[in-house]
C-alpha cells in the first residue's frame, strides 16, 4: 500500500467515527498541552534564575582560600599561588579579588535623582582586577585614581533591580537604570562603622563614583579597582598581600570539572555561592515542574490507554471491514499500518492542538502578568521558554502516546482471520 | 485455472479433538469454466473457497490458481495474489458503509502496489457500467437496494480483472427476482470468458453453472453438468 492510499484510507476511517476520533485526540491534547506548558514554565523560570537572579558564567570558577588559613600553616591565596593558578593548563585568565578589610560607612544627605535622600549605610567594598570589569566602566577608567579624585565603582545590576522593585517604590524614590546611575557620587568613610568597632587609626574619607554596572559586580556592596583596595588595606595596616578570592576563566566549559579538581588539589576551595544558589533554586524549580510534568505524562498515558480502548472497540465493530480489506488485497502489515496511521493522526492533531494551546495559554499568562502583577525584582517579560525542542517534542509525544496506545489494537486487527469474519 | 490436490482442513472440535472439514479434496477448474459447488450449511464450502482464494492458508495439500502455487506464499505475497488474481463476492456484500459505491469498487486499488488514480477511476466506472450501476456510483450502500449492493460488490471484485471470480452464497441475501438478476450477470460474465466458482446451497445457481460439484463429508463429488453445461 502506498503512502497516498494509506492517507486516504486513514481519512476515510477517521471520518467514519469523527466523534470517537475527536474524543481520543482531546485526551492527547490535554496530556501534551499540560506537559508542554509545565516543561516550558520550568525551563523559563530556570532561565530567569540562571540569567537574571543568579547569573553564572559557566566558564568561570570562583576560588577562595580555605576557611581556616592561619599564617604559613594554611593555604594562603597570595600572588605566588595566583601565579600557580594562572599556570594551570585549563586556565585562560585569572582575575584577583581583595575585600577592603576594614569596615566602611556611607553617610549621604542630598539630592538623589530628583528626590531627597538621607541615609547611613554600612558599605562593603571589594577590589577586582580591571581586566574582569574594566570594560563595564563607561564613565572613567577602572583604575586606582590619583589623590583627590573619586574612586571608580561598579554596582551590581541585580542590586539595581532589587532597589527598583523592592526598595524604591515604598519610599517614593526614583527608578534607576545602569545608565542613570553613572556619575552618582557618594561619600564613604573607611574604618568607620555603626555596628562594629573600627580598627586602630583614623577613618579614611573617600568619594566613590559609579562608573558602570555589571552582573559580575559584588551584589551587596561596591566593586572598586583592585589597586584601590590594596592601597586602602595597606594604609590601614591590614593584610594587603593575600587575596580574598580569584575568578578563573576556563579555556572551555568542558574543562571546568577538571579545573575544579586541580584547584582543590592545591588546597583551595571553590566559592561560588551564586552558582550554588542558582543550582539549588533551579533544582527546586525543576523538581516542582517535573512533578507537574510527571502528572501530565500520566495524562498522556491515560490518553494512550483511552486510544487503546477506543481502537479496540472500534476494531471489534470493524472486523468485517478489515476482513474485506484483507480479501481485496490488504496484508496484515497494511492493516497494522492503517490502524497505527489512524492513531498517529490522532496523536498529531491532539499533540499539535495541545502544544498550540499551551503556547497560547502561556502567552495569555505573560500578558496578564504584565498587566496585573505588581513589579517585583527580576520580573520577566515571559515566564516560559517555548523552544522548538519543547514544541516539537510535545507534538512527537502526542504521536508517540497514540502509537503506544494503538500498538496492541493494531496487532489484534492484523490478526483478524478474514475467512472467519467474512463467512459470518 | 484452479488445481487443488489432497486439500485437508481441520478445526478444533472444542473437546480437545479435531473436526475434519475437508478431507483430501481434489478439484480441477478449467479457464472459462463456471463451476458451482453445492453443499449444506457447515459442509466446508466457504472454507474451500477461502483456501482457493488465498484467504485461508492454514491447510494441508496443494492449491494452484492461475499457475500460482499458494502454499508457501508469504502473507504479503498472498495479499498481492488476492489483489490481482481473484475477486471475491460474499453473501453479505461486505461493502464499507461510509464509502460511496465508486469508492467501494476502488477499494482493491488502495492496496495495489502500483496505483494509478486516474486509470483506476476509469476502470471503476467501467465495471460499474458493466454491472449497470454507473448512474448510482455516488450513492452510499445504504442508498442502494440489496441487488444493487451485490452488483457493487461484483464490480469491486472485477476491478483488477481477476482470473477467477469466487462467489460465496452470492444470492443468499437476495430475493428471487434480484437473485435472478445477479445470476444473469454471472452468466454474462461467464460468456465473456471469466472463470467462476460459486459455492451455494441454492439450486438456481447450479442451474446457471456448467458443472456442479457436491461437497459432503469433507469430499467433493461430481454431480455432472449444470443447466449451463455444454
Amino acid at each position: 500500500m502506498t503512502a497516498r492510499s494509506l492517507t486516504r484510507l486513514v481519512l476515510l476511517g477517521i471520518r467514519r467515527d469523527l466523534g470517537g476520533t475527536l474524543f481520543s485526540a482531546f485526551g492527547v491534547c490535554i496530556g501534551v498541552g499540560s506537559l508542554v506548558f509545565f516543561v516550558a514554565f520550568g525551563l523559563g523560570v530556570a532561565r530567569i534564575i540562571r540569567e537574571k537572579i543568579f547569573p553564572v558564567d559557566r566558564a568561570m570558577v570562583e576560588v577562595a582560600p580555605p576557611a581556616i588559613s592561619v599564617g604559613s600553616f594554611g593555604t594562603r591565596l597570595d600572588q605566588e599561588r595566583i601565579n600557580r593558578l594562572a599556570a594551570l593548563e585549563d586556565v585562560a585568565a585569572v582575575y584577583r579579588k581583595m575585600n577592603v578589610r576594614l569596615p566602611a560607612l556611607s553617610r549621604y544627605e542630598g539630592a538623589f535623582f530628583g528626590a531627597q535622600l538621607r541615609m547611613r549605610v554600612e558599605v562593603l567594598a571589594m577590589g577586582v582586577d580591571a581586566a574582569l570589569l574594566g570594560k563595564e566602566a563607561r564613565l572613567s577608567p577602572f583604575a586606582d585614581p590619583p589623590p583627590g579624585q573619586p574612586i571608580p565603582g561598579i554596582v551590581s545590576t541585580r542590586l539595581l533591580e532589587i532597589y527598583n522593585k523592592s526598595f524604591a517604590p515604598p519610599r517614593n524614590l526614583p527608578q534607576l537604570t545602569p545608565t542613570l546611575v553613572l556619575g552618582f557620587t557618594f561619600p564613604v568613610e573607611f574604618n568607620s562603622s555603626m555596628i562594629s568597632a573600627p580598627l586602630a587609626g583614623e577613618p579614611i574619607h573617600a568619594q566613590v563614583q559609579v562608573v558602570g554596572a555589571s552582573d559580575h559586580a559584588m551584589l551587596a556592596g561596591i566593586t572598586i579597582p583592585l589597586e584601590t583596595a590594596i592601597r586602602i588595606n595597606r594604609a590601614a595596616h591590614v593584610d594587603a598581600d593575600t587575596f580574598t578570592g580569584a575568578t578563573l576563566l576556563a579555556r572551555s566549559v568542558d574543562r571546568v570539572p577538571h579545573l575544579v579538581a586541580e584547584v582543590k588539589k592545591m588546597g583551595l576551595k571553590i566559592d561560588d555561592p551564586d552558582r550554588q544558589y542558582g543550582e539549588t533554586v533551579g533544582v527546586a524549580v525543576m523538581l516542582t515542574t517535573s512533578a507537574f510534568a510527571l502528572l501530565s505524562g500520566l495524562i498522556c498515558l491515560l490518553a494512550a490507554a483511552n486510544i487503546a480502548h477506543a481502537l479496540s472497540t472500534s476494531i471489534g465493530s470493524r472486523a468485517s471491514e478489515i476482513g474485506i480489506m484483507r480479501a481485496v488485497g490488504g496484508s496484515r502489515a497494511d492493516i497494522r499500518s492503517l490502524i497505527l496511521a489512524e492513531a498517529a493522526l490522532i496523536g498529531l492533531v491532539g499533540g499539535g492542538v495541545g502544544t498550540l494551546g499551551a503556547v497560547l495559554f502561556g502567552r495569555a499568562l505573560d500578558a496578564a502578568s504584565q498587566a496585573y502583577l505588581p513589579p517585583f525584582p527580576f520580573k520577566p517579560e515571559t515566564f516560559f521558554q517555548y523552544s522548538w525542542e519543547v514544541t516539537v517534542g510535545g507534538i512527537a509525544l502526542g504521536v508517540l502516546a497514540a502509537l503506544v496506545g494503538a500498538y496492541g489494537p493494531s496487532r489484534r486487527a492484523a490478526a483478524i482471520d478474514p475467512a472467519q469474519v467474512l463467512a459470518q | 485455472m484452479i488445481s487443488a490436490h489432497s486439500v485437508r482442513k481441520t478445526y478444533p472440535d472444542g473437546q480437545g479433538g479435531e473436526a475434519r472439514v475437508l478431507d483430501r479434496v481434489d478439484l480441477e477448474v478449467k479457464a472459462g469454466e463456471f463451476v458451482a459447488i453445492l453443499g449444506r450449511s457447515g459442509s466446508g464450502k466457504s472454507t474451500l473457497l477461502h483456501i482457493l482464494g488465498g484467504l485461508d492458508s492454514d491447510y494441508q495439500g496443494e492449491v494452484q490458481l492461475g499457475g500460482t502455487l499458494l502454499s508457501g506464499l508469504s502473507d504479503r505475497q498472498l495479499a498481492k495474489f488476492r489483489n490481482r488474481q481473484v475477486g471475491f463476492v460474499f453473501q453479505a456484500f461486505h461493502l464499507l458503509p461510509n464509502l460511496r459505491a465508486i469508492d467501494n469498487v476502488l477499494l482493491p486499488a488502495f492496496f495495489s502496489s502500483r496505483p494509478d488514480a486516474e486509470a483506476d477511476r476509469q476502470r471503476a466506472q467501467l465495471v460499474l457500467a458493466r454491472v449497470g450501476l454507473l448512474a448510482k456510483s455516488e450513492r452510499l450502500p445504504s442508498q442502494l437496494s440489496g441487488g444493487e449492493r451485490q452488483r457493487v460488490a461484483i464490480a469491486r471484485a472485477l476491478l483488477h480483472g481477476p482470473k477467477v471470480l469466487l462467489c460465496d452464497e452470492p444470492t443468499g441475501n437476495l430475493d428471487e427476482h434480484t437473485g435472478a438478476e445477479v445470476i444473469a450477470l454471472f452468466r454474462e460474465l461467464h460468456r465473456e470468458g471469466l472463470t467462476l466458482l460459486a459455492v451455494t446451497h441454492e439450486e438456481r445457481i447450479s442451474a446457471a453453472a456448467q458443472r456442479v460439484l457436491k461437497l459432503e463429508g469433507g469430499t467433493l463429488s461430481d454431480l455432472g453438468t449444470g443447466g449451463n453445461g455444454h
